[in-house]
């Protein structure tokens, strides 16, 4: 294992039930600075790995890092190490959209000045500054996207598990995500992203790691995952297609 | 073609059977219980005195009033709809009548039964008391008119396009509603029934005015929530129930409650569980049983019973904040963050020992009225009250529900 990286999964296998594994031997690792697309059909397994990274599912075999530590180990600084978006808003009905920033920003030990001048460009980068303080149930879902996506940039772990965040954003709210992401790992954050908008991630991640019946069937650099797919000068789709079709 | 009556009636006996009935058993075992029947055995005792002995000059036409406004105008309706219903059920729209029929005719029965058992009960003070008393019968059929035609306006209130013009609705129903009573309780038979005849006739022709949905779906959807959670919510008096709905106020003039909360992770599930607790419907519930129980306190502040209702009271709200240790057990988030281990509990437990305390205080402020010849009986029923937040704080420290949590 690299000592520098971010995120380490080795060997990992895990599902709802132990004799019906959703990942087979999944091993991958995300570097500091790096963002990663985890791409597959639905049911490939790339939320169920999600899953796995964030606790909320025990691998049956393997191990997951973050910053080299286990969750077992630690589960505080483990947990304080990433934040994660979820592919549907899960929100607390009874608090407004500052006062969700305000909790994460408490949760994950922001200071206080720190967390304002964040909240502050947040919600102006995402066009909330008119919401913050509507109750959650008063917003529409791509409002509700926002939040979750606010909510994780307020908190400013090492690493990002962001999954579809695109569902639901307006073209505006895409574009201003991409940038901050962008930002974020210029900054030397780390970020594993699933989407379906192949075209859209193609161009902004460093690597790709393709699942496919919940095993690692590609991954690498674009170049690495054409040459996987024999499919030189093509797009991630055409590769994806390539890579997917007739392994049913 | 679906059979909607017999979809309602799946529903509603899957509601009962699987949701609520298996823990009925934990109900009937729960000390609660145990102490409402105590409760309900020391109502009786009182009630038949003060029958016996009424004091003259008993107000009690404004005693009747107060009890049987709220409890004609209150009306609601079972519909068991669910969000994907405004999928699934839409085609079936012009049907929803047989759908509905079953909910009126329920929403409407049970309610008749228990404002006849009440006023059954109450009978014999009226009756008493009052120089004039009404003729039963003819004050019973008054009563479920006026029950059945809040019950007709508020079903078409549900309907109405305009949420305004509906929460208008709701309000002159219940102006409406007292007028009719106070017009019954204090004017002679013969003329209180022309009034309300004449108004109800007004009212009837009044809802015809707004605009209706044909079925205002998301409004009975939401009105379904409320009430299956008002359902959960007792039973969570008694037992730890699990995926029971909140109804979230927004309650801005309170929105600055927990904002001082220590700035650590320590504290973080305190400013959540705050935030949450200003904006729940038990907030509403322990602030009514605060108001409530000074009032009595201070009415009965001189005598033993007066310390009685103190103690009871102080109870109540603590088994109302018990909610508060089950709240946000399933929340994702809690799961992700990095909340301290132990933390929740912590939190949950001192935020509602420190709630209760600051009711219990309130509530013994009246029995200072009593006088510095009782003040000794007045401590010690303050240090009775602290003693019983304390006993509530031991218990919630046993329970292992929000440790499992951590974990």
């Amino acid at each position: 294992m690299n000592g520098n990286t971010v995120l380490d999964i080795q060997g990992l296998s895990g599902g709802y039930s132990l004799n019906r594994p959703v990942l087979h031997d999944i091993s991958f690792q995300v570097n500091p600075g790096e963002m990663v697309g985890l791409i597959g059909l639905n049911g490939a397994g790339k939320s169920t790995t999600m899953k796995h990274i964030l606790g909320l599912m025990n691998p049956q075999k393997g191990e997951i890092r973050v910053q080299g530590k286990k969750r077992e180990e630690d589960s505080e600084t483990y947990h304080g190490s990433l934040a994660f978006v979820p592919e549907s808003p899960l929100l607390y009905e009874e608090m407004t959209v500052r006062e969700h920033l305000e909790f994460t920003a408490r949760a994950y030990n922001v200071t206080r000045g720190d967390y304002e001048e964040r909240a502050d460009r947040l919600a102006r980068i995402f066009r909330m500054q008119d919401k913050m303080d509507s109750l959650s149930t008063h917003l529409s879902k791509g409002m509700r996207q926002k939040v979750m996506i606010m909510c994780a940039f307020v908190a400013r772990p090492s690493l990002y598990i962001i999954d579809e965040p695109f569902l639901g954003l307006d073209p505006l709210g895409i574009r201003s995500l991409l940038d901050f992401m962008v930002e974020l790992k210029e900054g030397g954050s780390s970020i594993l992203l699933s989407s379906h908008i192949l075209s859209t991630i193609e161009n902004y991640c460093d690597r790709f790691i393709v699942l496919h019946q919940g095993k690692v069937i590609a991954q690498g650099t674009l170049q690495d995952i054409a040459v996987q797919a024999g499919t030189n000068g093509a797009g991630l789709e055409d590769m994806f297609y390539t890579l997917v079709q007739g392994r049913d | 073609m679906m059979d909607l009556t017999k979809l309602r009636a799946e529903r509603r006996s899957r509601f009962w059977g699987k949701e609520v009935l298996p823990y009925i058993g934990y109900v009937i075992q729960s000390g609660v219980a145990v102490l409402l029947l105590f409760m309900l055995i020391a109502f009786a005792a009182w009630y038949t005195s003060l029958v016996q002995h009424i004091p003259t000059g008993l107000p009690i036409r404004w005693i009747m009033l107060i009890i049987f406004v709220p409890l004609t105008v209150n009306s609601s309706f079972r519909t068991y709809l669910q969000p994907a219903d405004i999928v699934f059920l839409l085609p079936q729209e012009s049907n929803m009548n047989r759908y509905f029929n079953a909910s009126w005719i329920s929403g409407v029965v049970y309610k008749l039964l228990g404002l006849a058992l009440v006023f059954l009960i109450s009978w014999p003070l009226y009756v008493r008391s009052d120089e004039h008393p009404k003729n039963f019968w003819l004050f019973l059929l008054v009563l479920i008119a006026l029950k059945l035609l809040a019950s007709y306006g508020c079903w078409k209130e549900l309907r109405m396009v305009s949420r305004r013009a509906s929460m208008a609705y709701r309000f002159l129903r219940y102006v409406i509603l007292a007028l009719f009573l106070a017009a019954w309780l204090w004017q002679p038979a013969g003329r209180s029934v022309i009034f309300m005849v004449l108004l109800a006739a007004t009212y009837f022709a009044a809802l015809r005015i707004p605009a209706k949905h044909l079925v205002a779906w998301e409004r009975l959807i939401a009105q379904e929530k409320i009430q299956s959670g008002r359902v959960l919510m007792i039973l969570g008096w008694f037992v730890s129930v699990s995926g029971r709905q909140q109804r979230i106020y927004s309650r801005k003039w309170l929105s600055w409650a927990g904002n001082r909360t220590p700035w650590k992770p320590q504290t973080a599930y305190r400013y959540l569980l705050m935030k949450s607790f200003v904006r729940s419907d038990i907030l509403g519930i322990v602030l009514r049983a605060g108001i409530l129980g000074a009032l009595l306190v201070w009415w009965n502040r001189s005598g033993m019973l007066g310390i009685g209702i103190y103690l009871f009271f102080v109870f109540v709200v603590g088994v109302q904040l018990t909610s508060l240790l089950r709240y946000h057990s399933e929340s994702f988030w809690l799961h992700v963050y990095p909340i301290p281990p132990g933390s929740r509990r912590i939190n949950a437990i001192g935020l509602a020992f420190q709630i209760q305390l600051l009711f219990a205080v309130l509530m013994w402020l009246p029995l200072l009225e009593a006088g510095v010849a009782q003040l000794g009986s007045v401590f010690m029923t303050l240090a009775g009250g602290v003693i019983l937040c304390l006993l509530f704080r031991y218990f919630a420290g046993r329970k292992k529900t929000i440790d499992d949590d951590d974990e």
